[in-house]
């Protein structure tokens, strides 16, 4: 009886790690083991450089300091198109506070398609021809869009698949550029440069002569 | 006992080598089987291709109303004795999505069928001849898509005098 048990125990724990072979082996392509899989909030993201559409080399790295709206999408992705409008307006909107769009388009088309397509949609901020490298080390992106929200410190703050609503992705934008944070434009914000001005005003002022 | 706790340990090793196999992963679109596909020689044959797509999905279908959507499209080839003379694809369903709901797509959901049809040279010797290929295909949810896959496609055709 207690050798049955055993016998059991052992089987079970043989199947538990077949099914974690089987997927680590799935998940396996020829760039090696993909890094993100599971939970990605608070892991470092991926470095990268990737060929802009006018040919410049763009390295994710170069924007530490900045929050990073990171979005894979494709021109074959009519739900990735819905999104891209609202990238721009968010780049525009929080571009002052630190935020950074960049789009990897993960198409097989010419850059100059590529161009066209997102000039057609209004946008202005960076697209970038992403590879299957890139798409394995952000944990084989296979659905789009997928979008990354990368912290100041390169850390992952949460990923997002699928098409969501404009209120979710600025949520997320706004999560990303800190939990301090505060729009530069907001009353608070303001506030804090009247009091910094009336300071300098103080500071910079001539000595009060009834001293 | 002994017999029983054996039964469970090999239902449940037969279950994780399912799973191990990526199971979950099955791809959206699959091809039903071809019966036996019987064509004299010297003659034709219309053979038709069955293909299922998952509930959740639809595909563009083989005449999408922008260059950008990726189309489906078959492609097949046989041994020479074989010619794959002309190809029938469906037409699409006019449906809109929740993600782009003022736009029209042209698509395949649910089960859809390709017409091939296949000529055989009247000095072909009497014979199996595999006919094999991929449906290429791009595919959709409600909310995403996926890169375009090929699957293959393969049945085959007995040559009679």
């Amino acid at each position: 009886m207690k050798r049955n048990a055993l016998v059991f125990v052992a089987l079970f724990v043989a199947i538990l790690a077949m099914l974690a072979s089987g997927k680590y082996l799935d998940r396996t392509r020829k760039h090696g083991p993909i890094a993100l899989v599971g939970n990605v909030q608070g892991v470092p993201a991926p470095d990268f450089t990737l060929p802009s559409l006018d040919g410049r080399k763009v390295k994710l790295s170069d924007f530490r300091g900045k929050a990073v709206l990171l979005n894979f999408w494709a021109t074959w992705c009519p739900p990735c198109k819905v999104e891209m409008p609202w990238f721009e307006d968010l780049q525009k909107q929080y571009a002052q506070d630190g935020l950074v769009v960049l789009g990897v388009a993960m198409d097989d088309t010419a850059p100059a398609t590529i161009a066209k397509f997102a000039s057609d949609l209004g946008v202005n901020y960076e697209v970038l021809l992403g590879t299957d490298k890139v798409s394995d080390d952000y944990g084989d992106v296979q659905y789009l869009p997928t979008t990354f929200y990368i912290g100041r410190d390169g850390t992952i703050v949460d990923k997002m698949t699928g098409l969501l609503d404009r209120k979710d992705i600025e949520n997320a934008v706004r999560k990303t550029l800190g939990t301090t944070y505060k729009p530069a434009n907001s009353p608070l914000n303001q506030a804090d440069a009247s009091i910094k001005e009336a300071v300098a005003a103080k500071v910079n002022s001539p000595k009060d002569s009834s001293r | 006992m002994r017999r029983s706790a054996a039964f469970i340990a090999m239902l449940l090793l037969l279950a994780g080598l399912v799973l191990a196999q990526g199971f979950g992963d099955k791809p959206p679109v699959e091809m039903a089987p071809v019966g036996s596909v019987q064509v004299k020689a010297g003659g034709s044959k219309n053979v038709s291709l069955d293909f299922r797509i998952g509930s959740e999905y639809h595909i563009n279908s083989h005449t999408p109303k922008s260059p950008l959507l990726i189309p489906t499209v078959l492609k097949l080839s046989g041994p020479e004795q074989v010619t794959v003379a002309d190809l029938k694809y469906p037409a699409g369903q006019d449906m809109s999505f929740p993600f782009s709901p003022d736009e029209k797509l042209s698509v395949y959901s649910g089960d859809f069928t390709v017409d091939a049809l296949l000529k055989i040279a009247a000095n072909v010797p009497a014979g199996t001849y595999p006919v094999s290929g991929t449906l290429r295909f791009q595919a959709c949810d409600h909310s995403a898509c996926y890169p375009p896959k090929n699957i293959p496609v393969q049945f085959q055709v007995t040559v009679v005098k």
